[in-house]
């Protein structure tokens, strides 16, 4: 197989492409469980295996995908004339960046793959977890989980081979209930980073007890609590929270495509020009973000992108200032290129699809935050003189330059004084993007860093949603609106 | 190509049958095209051509699945996954209901929804198609976006149980044409939807389109202040707000799991405004309808609010059977949710400026990045784009920076409601996550809702 796609891409040479690369999949396969008080609904599996072809043809792309590689003549034909039409209408045609030319290939560490763990095994460990989540102040329990795994083979004309082999784990466990007033109150928990390595070593049954014990006891607490003040105040927020923070307003604000505009009838835009980096203060001198690809064990890190660069650590926000963004080797020609100045040194290794049937697009990788100097988080709520503690995500929307926000948590905890009070239900926050991030005025130290998975990253038309990670520590911002 | 499907999922059945199995079969083929435009080039041409067949094997209330995304011609990986869901099905857990297996009792093919001319669109007639709508339009700074989706979709579904097999085939198209000021940023849309060819005409989208771009060069930027407006909702936010009553309204499922705003109490009773009527009708072909659903139930007009009225909630017949409740067919990938027109002469967003108004109205034609911020009291949350306009009184017009609102769709559907535009249109709302599952809801074009709060304003667009 591997000699017919170099074959069929030194045709397309040929006939005039200047570049093509290939993404064949042998197998990718996903095994989902999920569990509704107590009954196991779904004991899915999928397994699924194609080709996916990119051609660069007089400027412009042409991709076509299929799970039929017998007919594979006519999947790169049909790509090809993909790229003869999108040929017609180019503005500015596109130019890869260099790049190094590897034979390599990338192993995700796990000692254990999930997919050799009995089926029984996996179901036992959910029973045990549904138990340790009934309550009677419990009324809906749902656990679930979902283990991948895929080998992949790039091949591009430049000489390029790479072949991954890449598992993640994902697991979900959440707990609701309706309050006197018939409100739903909910509270949840999703595998993070647990050690160095990714398989299935990562359900250690003694950690899932203290989880769910703990997410449940939040609920009952919340299930008593009163209503999420409306005022301004400072928020302390939580890794469950602290995560999807960074993950919107900072990570796909920098995504490259979408500052120069490809997003712009879709997902949007981002406020950041060109012009801003360098120059540009996105948050307080105590932010510093990374998009951060080389940590082994997270969804985040793969090893080499689907443009077949290496996986980096790269500065996004260096002590406030804006200096990095998450690229590929399309998008840092062109930004190059109109800013007339060279911004960035080549791509940053961030272009993923998420299967051989789409189109890889800059995605994030693990974007995270680097810990800071104000100590453990009872040292931040020490020094908070009016405030409020969130974690869990509830809801999330943001504005289409991703210039304002508004997210729903599940839980807060007021502080007054520099104490910790009570729980309250229905919490919110909302906020200016940049006003926000200049309003960090505490970053926690090492020991609140935690890295946070996301399995439902969305982005792109066909859409595609992707795995990646934040690793982040508790922060504290001031003057922020909540309960609205 | 249907000779070839029905083979494949009989060979499936006889070898299931072969093994003592209760199994049933989903075979799902997607064709896809997908031509994205971004800055007035083509950022990309791409077409995805993928089969599934999803195999289901039961044994008692236990069950379990696998799906094959593969070469339909390699059968031997096909009947070992019939083996492997066979194999799966013994260590899973029991339910405590008994699931339905699905049993097809008559053969049914309907590809009424298929129309080859859409199907066999070139590349090229979908670039003049875009060509013509952004006619006149493009400049440096003003730059062409947007996607014509089209595809084909093929579900065909058979079961152990029965000798038949069910056979669905439709065509699909979805466009967005978007305008986007590059110094500005400003953006503006005009969408269609299309189950035929011959609903594409690019002439009505230039021409709203150009309105747009008319009043978004003259007319003068404005920071909304915060407080309540009168709102005319164009139809894609109202469309994007009755789609998160699939989650959080009619669902059955998701009501029994404490996640609706509607409670099985409210039906039969008045919950909305006498103004709404809404169903789930697949006599529309414009809501790419599926007339039977997976497990073979007939899928008629299904009523959801009579005059305001609530008549019930649907259910997968998975929910229905864990509930105790009856089915009601909604074992579909996307149902046909309409919401009928009412009474308002308006059809046109030029109209709609030209008539006379005794306050402010704020055209609000898109709900950006809407969430779900209260389920239970069916609170959402969204911001403006894509062409908000700001009505004024003495009939000169502003352009709105984008602004937030956090509406609950009881007040907005219910005592808020002031008219609906007589004309109604199919907004389509596919976001093709994973397979290919078109779905438009029909919507009145304007929708008026008096005193809708704006909770935050942007200062720039
Ligand atoms: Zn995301």
């Amino acid at each position: 197989m591997l000699d017919d796609i170099k074959k069929q891409i030194k045709r397309l040479q040929a006939q005039g492409a200047t570049y093509v690369d290939t993404r064949w999949y042998p197998y990718e396969e996903r095994n989902s469980l999920s569990m509704w008080n107590g009954n196991l609904k779904d004991t899915n599996a999928t397994r699924q295996s194609g080709v996916g072809v990119r051609v660069l043809y007089k400027g412009a792309w042409g991709f076509s995908a299929s799970s039929n590689v017998e007919q594979l003549t006519a999947i790169y034909d049909r790509a090809l004339e993909n790229a003869r039409v999108a040929a017609e209408r180019v503005t500015f045609p596109i130019r890869l960046a260099e790049k190094d030319i590897l034979q390599a290939s990338f192993a995700s560490p796990n000692q254990v793959d999930p997919f050799t763990v009995p089926l029984a095994e996996k179901v036992d460990l959910m029973k045990q977890v549904d138990a340790w989540l009934k309550d009677d102040a419990v009324q809906q329990r749902s656990v679930d989980l979902t283990l991948t795994r895929r080998l992949a083979h790039f091949i591009d004309s430049e000489g390029s081979q790479i072949e991954k082999n890449i598992v993640d784990v994902f697991t979900r466990v959440e707990v609701s209930s309706q309050d006197e007033n018939g409100v739903t109150q909910e509270r949840k928990f999703r595998l993070g980073r647990r050690g160095e390595s990714r398989g299935w070593e990562n359900f250690d049954p003694a950690f899932f007890q203290e989880i769910s014990l703990r997410i449940v006891q939040e609920l009952k607490e919340l299930l008593a609590a009163p209503e999420c003040p409306k005022d301004d105040r400072s928020v302390i927020l939580l890794h469950s929270i602290m995560f999807l923070q960074t993950h919107e307003t900072i990570g796909h604000a920098l995504e490259l495509d979408r500052i120069l505009g490809y997003e712009l009838a879709f997902a949007g835009g981002s406020f950041v020009t060109l012009d801003d980096f360098g120059k540009l203060r996105y948050g307080s001198n105590k932010l510093t973000a990374r998009a951060n690809a080389t940590l082994p064990n997270s969804p985040g890190s793969f090893g080499f992108d689907d443009d077949g660069v290496p996986a980096q650590d790269n500065l996004l926000i260096d002590r406030g200032l804006l200096v990095g963004a998450i690229t590929s080797r399309q998008m840092v020609e062109e930004a190059n290129a109109r800013a007339r100045r060279e911004i960035f040194q080549g791509s940053s290794g961030a272009n993923r699809a998420t299967a051989f049937y789409r189109v890889p697009i800059e995605r994030m990788t693990n974007i995270n935050i680097d810990s800071g100097t104000d100590g453990t988080l009872e040292d931040i709520i020490a020094g908070t003189e009016h405030g409020i503690i969130l974690d869990g995500d509830r809801s999330w929307s943001i504005g289409s330059n991703r210039e304002q926000f508004h997210f729903g948590t599940e839980i807060g905890w007021l502080v007054e004084n520099g104490l910790k009070k009570g729980v309250v239900k229905n919490s919110t926050y909302k906020g200016d993007t940049l006003k926000f991030w200049n309003s960090l005025s505490a970053v926690g130290n090492a020991s609140t860093w935690k890295m946070h998975f996301v399995d439902n990253c969305g982005k792109g038309q066909p859409n595609q949603i992707i795995q990646l990670g934040h690793g982040v520590p508790i922060c504290r911002f001031d003057n922020v609106r909540v309960g609205e | 190509m249907k000779e070839i499907v029905f083979s494949t999922l009989e060979q499936l059945r006889n070898y299931a049958r072969q093994q003592g199995l209760t199994a049933t079969f989903l075979y799902r083929e997607e064709d896809s095209s997908l031509m994205r435009f971004a800055n007035s080039a083509i950022s990309l041409n791409t077409n995805e051509h993928l089969i599934a067949i999803e195999i289901t094997v039961y044994d008692g209330s236990r069950r379990a699945s696998y799906e094959v995304i593969a070469s339909p011609g390699d059968q031997e990986a096909l009947l070992r996954g019939v083996d492997t869901a066979a194999e799966m099905v013994k260590h899973t857990m029991p339910l405590d209901y008994a699931p339905t297996v699905t049993a097809i009792k008559i053969d049914f093919v309907d590809e009424s929804g298929f129309d080859a001319a859409l199907a066999e669109m070139s590349s090229q007639q979908k670039l003049e198609y875009f060509n013509a709508a952004a006619a006149g339009m493009e400049t440096g700074e003003l730059r062409l976006g947007g996607i014509f989706s089209s595809g084909i979709n093929v579900l065909a579904i058979c079961s152990t149980l029965t000798d038949q097999t069910q056979y669905i085939k439709f065509t699909d198209a979805q466009v967005n044409v978007v305008l986007s000021h590059a110094v500005d940023k400003w953006e503006v849309l005009a969408e269609q939807s299309a189950a035929r060819k011959t609903d594409l005409d690019p002439t009505p989208l230039q021409d709203h389109l150009s309105f747009l771009v008319e009043h978004y060069r003259q007319d003068p930027p404005i920071q909304l202040p915060l407080g309540k407006y009168d709102i005319i909702f164009g139809a894609s936010a109202t469309a994007h707000m009755l789609h998160f009553m699939h989650w959080i309204g009619f669902n059955g499922g998701l009501m029994k799991r404490g996640y609706s705003f509607l409670s099985e109490a409210e039906i039969g009773t008045q919950v909305l405004s006498p103004l709404v009527n809404m169903a789930d009708d697949t006599s529309d072909y414009r809501t790419f309808p599926l007339r039977q659903d997976l497990i073979g139930m007939d899928r008629s007009r299904y009523p959801l609010f009579e005059k305001g009225i609530f008549r019930g909630f649907t259910y997968l017949q998975d929910e229905a059977d864990e509930f105790a409740q009856p089915a009601t067919g909604h074992t579909v990938y996307h149902d046909s949710l309409t919401f009928a027109g009412g009474d308002h002469p308006v059809s046109s967003l030029r109209q709609l400026v030209s008539e006379p108004r005794d306050t402010d109205l704020l055209y609000f034609p898109y709900l950006h990045y809407a969430n779900i911020v209260n389920p239970s009291r069916g609170v959402l949350t969204g911001s403006s784009r894509f062409g908000a306009l700001l009505l004024k009184k003495d009939g000169t017009i502003a352009v709105p920076f984008n602004v937030r609102i956090s509406p609950s769709l009881k007040d907005i559907l219910g005592s808020q409601l002031a008219w609906l535009s007589r004309e109604s249109e199919a907004n389509n709302i596919s976001l093709s996550y994973g397979a290919r599952n078109p779905q438009a809801i029909v919507v009145p074009k304007f929708m008026r809702v008096n005193g809708v709060e704006i909770t935050h304003s942007n200062s720039s667009y």
